[in-house]
């Protein structure tokens, strides 16, 4: 059977060519949509490895809105269930560019340098230590575009440091992280004892979302975020950024779906005394609704193929192109590809449904009759 | 009305007359005439147009021995075709019944009947309705296809059936690039592939010259000669003199000529 339904793919070249190119032009745009989708997705998944244990305390007012000082920190970790706080002072690396490259100054006590930042591993060098002061830490990518060895100097914010380390690559936030001394990032940015946010670590045993309340109560003008609220707020705005990007996905996949419809409908109205011969030759209704089923999937099969090639190319290309820049947009994962491939067999199978049923039902002497 | 079933009453009785003799025969000493392979009892088809009925077939009743070459003739719309479809399945009859090798067509369920059209009928169309994507070798083999012949079952006994037929330079050729005449001779293969206890004819010689359809005739007479039961419609008078009897159909009522 496979191949009478490949030579009537076949036998209408160009027609079947247009339709594979509508299916993979829909799938081109789940692979490429997806990708960008699955690039946010692990670098959330890291981020939130790193940071999951810990309770953000935030000014009332909101991270841009000061208030958090340096005697907050004492505050918090009077707190019973506290095991440990220290504030962080974060600003955009690149003020001209407006952050949109996502590197960021992460002012931190020396001390809990490797706390703060555990799991993530160095590639090189060390911590920073008490006592550092224009010494920083880089992330990978940071290393890869400033081209940063340990000992390397290094500007932020027309100041010197020498980069005493460098983070193993995470897919994180990390990656694009400056890792400096609290008090130095408070000098630099002029911003007094003005702190970001704290992080509090909480004892074993203790409950983090109790604890997080009871900070919100003991501690005036904070408001905190638990690692459980983070990540919900965190997963909400994944969902909503993957929502959007693979909708857009699947609407082009969708339309390459009515293509091989059309295509199907047209190709059953021109052989409908073809599935005539074939009824008085004695073939089942399941042989029709195969022939045609197979036909239309065999188009979404195609279809998915090359649209996961020139996919998968054009991801590579851009996030070559963009490696220049030092932004990772996207990420091809094998769930990706599986996705796409079965979303390709199923938008064939689904639009050739219709076409089938209608060939299938055909009376033989009816159909014999059509001119 | 009663002029159509006094007619049809006849037919039945001198059918009915011809078994007896026919058993008389088996008895006696005389040759022993083939088995009957079709019997057709007043078997009608009425169509309604908007809400008019239109009586396509009326009663007709015949009966079909093994190896018979009948013709049925007959002018434009007397149901000549119609009567083929219904033997052949392809049409639900509004009444009487048929019988193909003691199969009762008309009860025979709609799920069972592709089987039963694989197994017991093959066709032979004016057009020749060959699929024109495949050559004539694989329009010869998708015939045996469904009925779960192994490829190289198919492809052997497709190949002789084409050889059989003088077609052995044609087997990997399309319809397009066959004659008239060529592409009738794969349609009658193909009808022949599963080897089907009846073989039915609609116009086979309709589209083609006079000495094509006087090849094909001879092709039904030499198959005829082997045992294979035909019925051929047919508004060619040349055809119908090569069969073995005749039919004429008019207005939908069947009368014997034999």
């Amino acid at each position: 059977m496979l191949d009478l339904i490949i030579r009537n793919i076949t036998n209408r070249k160009v027609r079947s060519a247009l339709t594979i190119c509508g299916i993979a032009l829909g799938i081109f745009a789940v692979i490429v949509m997806g990708a960008m989708s699955e690039n946010f997705n692990q670098t959330f998944e890291r981020s939130m490895s790193v940071t999951s244990d810990k309770i953000r305390v935030f000014a009332e007012s909101g991270v841009f809105g000061g208030g958090l000082t340096d005697d907050k920190v004492s505050d918090v970790l009077r707190v019973a269930g506290v095991k440990d706080a220290y504030g962080l002072l974060m600003t955009t690396f690149d003020e001209d560019k407006l952050g949109m490259t996502g590197k960021q100054i992460l002012g931190m006590p020396p001390e809990k340098s490797s706390v703060a930042l555990y799991p993530v591993d160095l590639k090189a060098g060390r911590f920073l230590n008490p006592g550092d002061s224009y010494q920083v830490v880089v992330g990978n990518n940071i290393k890869r575009e400033y081209e940063l060895e340990i000992g390397s100097k290094f500007e932020i914010h027309d100041k010197y440091f020498t980069v005493i380390g460098i983070l193993e690559y995470t897919g994180s936030i990390f990656d694009n992280a400056v890792i400096i001394p609290l008090e130095t990032a408070q000098d630099l940015y002029n911003v007094g004892d003005s702190l970001s946010y704290i992080f509090a670590v909480p004892d074993e045993r203790v409950d983090a979302e109790m604890l997080s309340k009871r900070i919100e109560l003991s501690v005036k003008g904070t408001s905190t975020l638990s690692p459980g609220e983070l990540e919900v707020q965190a997963r909400q705005s994944f969902m909503i950024f993957s929502v959007i990007t693979i909708s857009s996905g699947l609407l082009a996949a969708i339309i390459g779906g009515l293509c091989v419809m059309n295509t199907m409908l047209m190709s059953v109205a021109e052989r409908t005394r073809e599935f005539g011969i074939l009824k008085a030759m004695g073939a089942e209704t399941r042989d029709i609704l195969l022939l045609t089923l197979g036909e239309a999937s065999c188009m979404g099969l195609f279809g998915g193929v090359l649209g996961i090639i020139v996919g998968v190319g054009a991801v590579f290309v851009m996030n070559t192109w963009l490696a220049s820049t030092r932004i990772v947009l996207f990420l091809i994962t094998p769930r990706l590809i599986v996705i796409a491939m079965l979303f390709a067999l199923l938008i064939g199978a689904l639009s050739g449904l219709y076409p089938a049923y209608r060939a299938s039902k055909m009376s033989p002497m009816e159909a014999l009759k059509h001119a | 009305m009663r002029e159509e079933k006094k007619k049809n009453k006849e037919g039945k009785e001198r059918e009915e007359g011809k078994e007896r003799e026919e058993g008389a025969n088996k008895n006696g000493a005389k040759k022993e005439k083939p088995e009957i392979i079709l019997r057709v009892e007043n078997l009608s088809r009425t169509y309604i147009r908007g809400k008019i009925p239109v009586h396509a077939l009326r009663c007709a009743c015949l009966t079909v021995r093994k190896g018979e070459l009948l013709a049925i003739m007959g002018p434009s719309g007397s149901g000549k075709s119609t009567l083929l479809a219904l033997i052949g399945t392809l049409e639900t009859a509004s009444g009487g019944k048929a019988f193909l090798d003691g199969t009762d067509l008309t009860t025979v369920p709609e799920k069972l009947l592709p089987r039963l059209r694989r197994e017991k009928i093959g066709f032979i169309f004016q057009h020749y309705n060959l699929i024109p994507t495949l050559t004539a070798l694989e329009n010869v083999e998708l015939a045996m296809r469904f009925s779960g012949v192994p490829k190289k079952e198919r492809v052997q006994r497709a190949k002789a059936l084409l050889e059989e037929l003088r077609l052995e330079d044609r087997l990997h050729h399309k319809p397009t690039e066959l004659s008239g005449g060529e592409q009738q001779r794969v349609s009658i293969a193909r009808a022949l592939a599963n080897r089907p206890a009846l073989i039915l004819a609609d116009e086979p010689t309709g589209e083609v010259d006079t000495k094509t359809r006087d090849s094909i005739v001879r092709v039904f007479r030499e198959l005829s000669e082997k045992g294979q039961t035909i019925i051929v419609v047919t508004h060619d008078p040349a055809v119908a003199k090569e069969c073995s009897r005749v039919l004429q159909i008019v207005d939908g009522m069947i009368s014997d000529e034999d």
